[in-house]
């Protein structure tokens, strides 16, 4: 029971980490909490949907797609939504009211166009499992771990490795002095925003396809500023680690207390971290320069 | 009231691995207008945080006319009666200039929570009353009739002044300026000395003053206190600061020459 | 067709009084509450609860509500706003608190859980709507221009230079949040007693999204801003009779747009008062007449 429940949080953990990666790639640049996330992975997870259900197109291609899709749709979002105000270098409340008002626009626009239908996935290795030694783990969870850390891995090796990885890295530290060092920081920005939105596609499908498809599921996102919390914000290895152990703790209380206090013992959680240890496991202490 | 008003003991911040403060002593007697000045980076502003609380001390003690502060909630040490300007200017920009003012006054104003809920007539006479205090302190600077604008659509330098009012307006026994004068040309900065002069003598008020336009300091400060690299230089009387050559080599210039300016 | 007119004024009139008490926390004070149907629902509970099971007068019951909102609004407060959460942090908070009192409502044996408390006698009328309205407005005005009031706005300024003049930041925001939840929790009494029936999903982040919506749309500075937005947003869609989910779909899209060319909303810092009616009428004339 316990190495079950314990191969099942890694699952879900390693779909927080990858929303928590996307998450916190925005927020390390931009110092803001991109609200507008969630319905972006969302959105990821019905063009995958769709592109199996209704075009007939294999699972990878559906992949490919809802990754393109969705980073073309998060790009989009920070042009028309974000970009005006911080030319105008809007308060953060204006940005936070903008992505609200993008998050609500969008999963209601889908309420109304598409409807309010549950969608399942087509069995794709949805009900197989993989059984050893007594313990069972379904093949759908080990894809979603094997591409989940695949992804990040990529994502990381991008960071360190490329020029651009490495100029967002330092726009991570301060954006207008990389701005100063020659780095075109729209064109960074968007990129980033790509980027956070491919990593959504993906996250977007592993959770349509381990659960079901629904125009709120974004709120999940939630989950990922927790993780963001817990590894500290501002921290993409802390997103990873926050996004793992979340989703072990949580499987954890949901499997040994009860599922319904799951949601509630994760909120507290983040109550919790940010009274006690905000800067988490190992995010960088932001005190305001006054 | 025979103690300074302000004393700092070995003052210490650490922020990580960066010495940003390290064993900060001086006095300040009732009165008087000290100088603190330094390269950037200093430690001048961090010291400005360390004394309103805003930074916590990582070592060493803050008393306000022998009361220690150390430790305490920044809003209580300004209740307490230490007031400060910011660097880069803090106004209240969507509020108009005497709502800036008011807000200062208020922090002395104690009518209770429901009274406000119910606007009772001992409310609405004490707003009355703040409303004309606070026109009295734009007069002391020069802005009463600017009275109604915004704050921010207000040119630079009297955003500075109304920062000043502000702060008067807290009534305190002390000030706290920060580079009252950047951005300023050498003609506006003389105008604000004099100023910072008159306030000064009006109000009585002990005033430690950052500042990097030297002829404001050399001709305000009776006494100047030298900062680098988070430590103690060098402490003295202008005269003596001008002539340090500690000071000189770190921060004047071996070129400098007596400030020529006096104020009336 | 009376009747009908005067349900939407009525309806109007609820939603009026609690989103004006969101109006101080949101728009003078700065701080989100993404979950403020909650303390609405706690009203709502409470009021019927106590006239329904245990006959009490209608008005102990109201003013019962709204106290039990804002004690509700005080421990949630307390916690979260001592620890000086970013505004985009307390806005997650908030999600989840209103998560948990969900979660609560559903499950607890009083309230009857997820059917519902049917049978709610009608005692809301729309006079006693009129003054309670005229009441929470003359309250929420004279707590503005106050010195109470004062420090929320400069806290919402800029907070580092309010604590500079002497504000204390947490009990300045408390004592907002503690009005909003107030006023919250009456305008749920006073919703319970007319709609005549509750259930928790009629409390959903919907309400809580319509609420903060007309802040934003009426003026983050203003009190009849707000109220105006709110009789808007509820006159409107029920004169066209549009559908709930087109409605939602407008507010996200009405949020964006504000946020990108008008942001200080219908009213800006101002209230409404006759010059600016006065004004209207000039200008309805020109275009009418000229």
């Amino acid at each position: 029971m316990f190495v079950q429940t314990l191969l099942t949080g890694l699952a879900i953990g390693g779909i927080y980490a990858l929303m928590a990666v996307g998450y916190s790639l925005v927020f390390s640049i931009l110092n803001f909490s991109n609200f507008a996330y969630g319905s972006i992975i969302m959105l990821g997870a019905y063009i995958s949907y769709f592109s199996m259900v209704k075009l007939g197109l294999p699972i990878g291609v559906a992949i490919v797609l809802s990754i393109l899709g969705a980073a073309l749709l998060c790009y989009l979002n920070e042009r028309l939504a974000y970009s005006p105000l911080r030319k105008r270098r809007a308060s953060s409340l204006f940005f936070m009211i903008s992505a609200m008002g993008t998050a609500i626009f969008l999963e209601n626009l889908v309420y109304a166009v598409v409807g309010a239908h549950f969608y399942a996935f087509p069995e794709v290795f949805t009900k197989s499992n993989l059984t050893y030694r007594g313990v069972s783990i379904g093949v759908l969870d080990v894809f979603a771990i094997a591409f989940s850390f695949t992804a990040i891995y990529a994502l990381h090796f991008f960071l360190q490795k490329s020029r651009t990885g490495i100029a967002i890295r330092a726009a991570s530290y301060d954006i207008q002095v990389c701005g100063l060092n020659g780095v075109n920081d729209k064109h960074l920005i968007g990129l980033v925003f790509c980027l956070a939105g491919g990593l959504a596609g993906i996250s977007g499908t592993f959770l349509g396809m381990k659960y079901i498809v629904y125009p709120t599921m974004g709120w999940i996102t939630n989950k990922a500023y927790i993780a963001a919390v817990i590894g500290g914000l501002g921290s993409l290895p802390g997103a990873v680690v926050g996004g793992i152990l979340l989703g072990v703790t949580e499987t954890f209380v949901s499997a040994y207390v009860s599922s319904v206090v799951r949601d509630v013992f994760s909120f507290s959680l983040l109550v919790l971290l940010l009274m006690v240890m905000p800067t988490g496991l190992f995010g960088r202490f932001l005190e305001e320069k006054v | 009231m025979s103690g300074p008003v302000l004393e700092l003991t070995g003052v210490t911040k650490l922020f990580g691995g960066i010495t940003a403060c390290k064993d900060i002593s001086f006095t300040l007697p009732k009165g008087q207008i000290m100088g603190l000045i330094g390269p950037n980076g200093a430690g001048k502003t961090t010291a400005f945080n360390l004394i309103t609380g805003v930074y916590g001390l990582t070592g060493g003690a803050v008393k306000l006319e022998g009361e220690a502060i150390t430790g305490l909630r920044p809003d209580l040490i300004v209740r307490k009666g230490i007031a400060r300007t910011f660097q880069n200017i803090r106004l209240f920009r969507n509020l108009c200039v005497l709502d800036n003012v008011i807000i200062a006054l208020d922090c002395h104003e104690t009518y209770l929570l429901a009274s406000s809920f119910l606007r009772l007539p001992s409310v609405r006479r004490r707003e009355k009353a703040v409303r004309e205090q606070a026109m009295t302190f734009l007069a002391a600077v020069g802005l009463e009739d600017k009275a109604a604008t915004r704050a921010d659509a207000m040119p630079y330098g009297l955003q500075r002044k109304l920062e000043i009012a502000r702060a008067l307006a807290l009534k305190p026994r002390l000030l706290l300026l920060d580079e009252p004068a950047a951005g300023m040309n050498p003609e506006e900065s003389l105008d604000l000395a004099r100023l910072i002069r008159k306030i000064h003598e009006d109000f009585q008020l002990t005033t430690l003053l950052i500042e990097h336009h030297m002829d404001v300091v050399m001709a305000l400060c009776e006494k100047i206190f030298v900062m680098n690299f988070g430590e103690k230089l060098a402490e003295g009387s202008a005269e003596a600061i001008q002539r340090d050559p500690d000071v000189l080599k770190a921060y004047l210039g071996e070129g400098f020459k007596r400030a020529q300016h006096t104020i009336a | 067709m009376w009747q009908y007119i005067s349900g939407v004024i009525s309806l109007g009139l609820i939603y009026v009084i609690a989103t004006v008490g969101l109006a101080v926390f949101t728009g003078f004070t700065g701080l989100f509450s993404l979950g403020h149907a909650a303390f609405f629902a706690i009203g709502a509970y409470t009021a019927a609860i106590l006239t329904y099971f245990y006959g009490y007068n209608f008005y102990l019951a109201l003013a019962l509500g709204a106290a039990a909102g804002g004690l509700v609004g005080f421990l949630i407060g307390y916690p979260t706003l001592k620890a000086k959460l970013r505004t985009d942090y307390f806005a997650i908070a908030t999600l989840g608190f209103g998560e948990a009192i969900r979660v609560l409502l559903e499950n607890l044996p009083i309230t009857q859980g997820a059917r519902g408390l049917p049978g709610i006698r009608a005692y809301t009328t729309l006079p006693v709507l009129v003054v309670c309205t005229g009441m929470v407005m003359m309250f929420a005005w004279n707590l503005i221009h106050s010195r109470h009031g004062r420090a929320s706005i400069a806290i919402r300024e800029d907070f580092v230079a309010a604590e500079m003049m002497g504000v204390n930041i947490f009990i300045g925001r408390l004592r907002s949040l503690v009005f909003s939840a107030a006023c919250a929790g009456l305008a749920g009494g006073l919703f319970a007693h007319y709609y005549c029936f509750i259930q928790p999903s009629m409390f959903s982040s919907y309400m809580s999204t319509q609420m903060t919506a007309a802040v934003v749309a009426g003026g983050m500075g203003s009190i009849s801003g707000p109220a105006i937005a709110t009789l808007i947003f509820i006159g409107i869609p029920e004169a066209l009779r549009v559908a709930n989910i087109w409605r939602l779909v407008a507010y996200g899209l009405i949020l964006v747009l504000i946020m990108i060319f008008r942001p200080q909303g219908l009213m800006g810092y101002k209230e409404l008062n006759m010059d600016m009616i006065r004004g209207w009428g000039r200008r309805i004339r020109k275009a009418v007449g000229a």
